[in-house]
């Protein structure tokens, strides 16, 4: 389970996240979606414990990612828009560098039904630097996934892959999700949060503007009117600009 | 075409300006600034005045005889000479190198714009001439500020600058030529092999001539008339100059003319056939527009984003090209120390003969060397100079060059801050990679020392076998910390100011260069301070147990010991525990400084 409470982040005078609270239970896929600069990446990046928060808490699977950083990490996987990757440590390599940083014992059976999974048993002596953008987003997620993972965070999980790619990663997240994580991700695209997420919350300049299941998003912000698009509902939730 | 180019390089030249001067306002650059433009004025500018002034070499070089540079003023021949020389080689490489197509170099912003432009490629050559003209002014004007104070060229500021400009502009228009005709030669399916071994026979038949003249009409010098420089010089002018590698130089020794005139008078004599020379190398390339040189061009840009990208990551190797995939260095279980696996990592990502084997074959070689070897003085002197240079050279260069630490992964940051193990075990795994390394090449130097040098009591009575012992045993214990502590400025230094360490890797600009200096010589201040105390330490050991020998043997009317290898051994461990110490606590606090670590709010701008 995700508990964000009254989280803010500052630079300086910039306020990049402000107040946030929210809470995802095991099962659920939250989309956090606003427009450039609303903080949804800031947000993400607070509460995986990437970059400290300037006020307010954030709870993984109940560890506090401020004050007992270290289980609550073993509880979370990160997944970056661009995936990051070791140059020298072979796809395989990667996996076992993994497995001992989180102590996965017996790694290897873990590690083998996950490559074939996502499609990377051929490829496992190869470098990062020999695979497609798509094959290399797969090493970032089989390394994610490789401790099991309660709590999962995407960052623009579809960005450079190709529609078979795409569909593959939703099916993934969805399984995740069926298999009981607590999932958040960040994305522009509206057609992934209607097809994956169960919950969506929309920040706008760091603030949240709207959040729960995706019907009351949409029920909040349709006037009354039915057949309201996702489309149509974001723009009218964030006033149809960046500003 | 001409007014675009002019129009995209002023512009871009106006706004790059405006906005490093609009990031003064940040200290970091400030400081930067004030620190590079010291250095240039201090190393460069100060000495303007042309090369008769002079009065910056005689204060670089106060301790030269006053005849000294006079007798240099007829080096210009062997400047030409030896100058002539280095651009074959440059030239040589040029056309022997390529095996793939090499197009021309555009940037991927000029592809991109040019190449889709109703432009002719005669338009495109003479825009990247063009292009370059930039870069060769600005280049001449650097040049011309080093070489103006070489006191024993003769000429001027203008000669110099008007001279690097000719031999900068004929090679980049040489350059130009021999990509496109390499281009159009591997088209047509040139034989890359076949392209190498005319060149080389070429080259050999000069050099098999000249040796054959030379053996003819030109005597080796006897070993008196080599030790004097007049008599070796017109030997190398000779050598240089005639038979058929004075034909191969020959165009060279042209262009290389103007820089090297000594007055207005040879400027000018040497001025045109330079012009002249470039002018055909003008002709030359526009002589080859039909050749398509768009593909390559666009690899070309390709590939050089990419260097440029890694290198501003701060992964980019000189020498390596592509990363291969290498068995495990050490076998890694699944649970442990999380420390072992960042070991694991980054020896990965070292060169592959960085493993305990080679270490072991060498300290083999080493021992089984120090037994055949005679130990004669010279012997020892040699072994001695050259242990003492590796040892040298690793302590102040080794932890700038091995960078296996948190320095290569600061753009991993995000995922490793993901990962659940503390800050300090973090830094630590990061840090024993380069410490390995390093430690491994020191305790090489340290038992060739150990077992090639024999005291003797010549030297000092009190420099005993175990004394020799005692000696190599603590310089081994203390290198593992010392090396760490090293490493640990150097890291903490990326940690507590990214920024710097982040801008430090951007190309250019003269508060690049004063960053890296501060940078450098800030990390070079605090690796001393840090020294200090474990120094002193030592130290008052030592003191305190010759003074305490000193009362022994006064009372039992003997002469004091100087130095006993228990006092030694004493120091040592002091030193060696005061090292520990401070390097233990400068990882657990730089371990909390990762774990808030904030690099999105450290680079913001």
């Amino acid at each position: 389970m995700i508990e964000v409470k009254a989280l803010s982040k500052r630079y300086g005078t910039f306020v990049a996240v402000r107040d946030l609270s929210f809470i995802v239970q095991p099962g659920e896929v939250l989309g956090l979606v606003g427009p450039n600069g609303a903080g949804k990446t800031t947000t993400l990046r607070c509460i995986a414990g990437i970059i400290p928060s300037s006020s307010g808490a954030a709870r993984i699977a109940g560890h506090d990612i401020a004050t007992d950083p270290i289980a609550a990490k073993r509880a979370l996987a990160f997944f970056p828009d661009e995936p990051r990757l070791f140059d020298y440590l072979t796809v395989r390599q990667h996996l076992k560098f993994v497995s001992r940083i989180y102590g996965v014992a017996n790694h290897e059976a873990l590690a083998e039904p996950l490559l074939d999974e996502l499609e990377l048993l051929d490829k496992a002596d190869q470098l990062p630097g020999e695979l497609s953008r798509g094959m290399k987003q797969k090493l970032a997620i089989a390394c994610g996934l490789l401790h099991r993972p309660s709590v999962m965070f995407f960052d623009e999980p579809l960005t450079g892959l190709d529609p078979l790619g795409i569909r593959r990663m939703k099916d993934s997240i969805l399984k995740r999700a069926r298999d009981g994580a607590a999932i958040v991700l960040s994305s522009h695209l509206l057609s992934l949060l209607q097809e994956v997420c169960s919950h969506v919350l929309i920040l706008k300049r760091g603030e949240k503007i709207a959040d729960g299941t995706l019907a009351d998003v949409a029920a909040r912000f349709s006037n009354g009117e039915t057949n309201v698009s996702l489309e149509e509902v974001f723009i009218r939730a964030t006033g149809g600009s960046e500003k | 075409m001409v007014r675009a180019l002019l129009y995209l390089r002023l512009t871009s030249l106006k706004n790059s300006l405006l906005s490093r001067i609009r990031r003064l306002r940040q200290p970091k650059y400030l400081f930067g600034a004030i620190a590079g433009a010291a250095y240039v004025w201090f190393f460069f500018l100060r000495h303007l005045g042309g090369p008769g002034s002079r009065s910056g070499t005689r204060a670089i070089m106060p301790e030269m005889p006053p005849g000294f540079t006079d007798s240099l003023s007829d080096t210009s021949p062997l400047v030409i000479a030896f100058g002539s020389l280095a651009l074959f080689v440059i030239v040589a490489i040029t056309w022997l190198l390529p095996s793939q197509k090499p197009g021309l170099g555009f940037t991927e912003a000029e592809t991109a714009f040019l190449f889709p432009a109703p432009v002719s490629r005669r338009m495109l050559i003479n825009f990247k001439l063009l292009n370059s003209q930039f870069t060769i002014l600005f280049t001449s004007f650097f040049f011309t500020l080093v070489s103006n104070r070489w006191s024993f060229m003769g000429g001027n500021g203008l000669s110099h600058a008007i001279g690097w400009w000719v031999i900068l502009s004929t090679l980049n228009l040489h350059f130009t030529g021999a990509a496109l005709t390499l281009t159009r030669l591997i088209e047509r399916g040139g034989s890359t092999a076949r392209r190498r071994t005319v060149i080389t026979g070429v080259i050999a038949l000069a050099v098999i001539g000249t040796l054959g003249w030379m053996w003819r009409s030109l005597p080796a010098p006897s070993p008196e008339q080599a030790a004097e420089v007049t008599a070796l010089t017109h030997y190398l002018l000779a050598m240089l100059n005639t038979g058929a590698v004075g034909w191969l130089l020959w165009p060279f020794r042209i262009v290389l003319g103007p820089f090297a005139a000594a007055d207005s008078t040879a400027f000018f004599f040497a001025l045109g056939p330079a012009l002249l020379l470039m002018g055909a190398h003008y002709f030359w390339v526009m002589r080859l527009q039909e050749v398509s040189f768009e593909e390559a061009s666009l690899t070309a840009a390709e590939k050089r984003t990419a260097v440029l990208a890694q290198a501003r990551a701060g992964q980019y190797r000189f020498g390596v090209e592509k990363p291969k995939a290498r068995r495990s260095p050490f076998y890694l279980r699944d649970t442990g120390r999380p420390e072992f696996a960042f070991l694991w990592k980054n020896l990965l990502s070292t060169r592959s003969y960085f493993n305990g084997r080679t270490f072991a074959v060498i300290a083999a070689i080493i021992v089984v060397g120090s037994r055949w070897l005679p130990h004669s003085a010279r012997v020892e002197m040699v072994t001695a100079g050259v242990c003492v240079f590796v040892a040298v050279c690793v302590m102040l260069y080794g932890p700038f060059m091995a960078r296996q630490d948190i320095r290569s992964d600061l753009n991993h940051a995000d995922i490793l801050k993901t990962y659940p193990i503390a800050g300090s075990r973090l830094l630590l795994g990061e840090l024993l990679t380069p410490v390995a390394i390093l430690t491994a090449v020191l305790w090489l130097a340290i038992l060739a020392w150990t077992l090639v040098l024999v005291p003797t009591r010549n030297v000092a009575t009190w420099y005993t076998p175990t004394m020799h012992f005692v000696c190599a045993l603590c310089a081994a214990a203390t290198a593992v910390p010392l090396i760490g502590l090293q490493l640990l400025v150097l890291n903490g230094a990326t940690l507590l100011f990214p920024g710097w360490f982040q801008s430090g890797r951007s190309p250019g600009g003269i508060e690049m260069m004063g960053q890296r200096l501060i940078f450098f010589f800030g990390s070079i201040v605090v690796i001393f301070a840090a020294l200090i105390p474990s120094v002193m330490a030592g130290a008052s050991v030592l003191l305190a147990s010759y003074g305490f020998s000193t009362i022994v043997h006064y009372f039992r009317e003997a002469d004091a010991q100087a130095l006993s290898p228990w006092a030694l051994l004493a120091a040592g461990l002091s030193a060696l525990a005061i090292l520990t110490m401070e390097v233990w606590c400068g990882i657990w606090w730089l371990g909390r400084r990762f774990e808030n670590f904030d690099l999105s709010a450290e680079l913001r701008p």
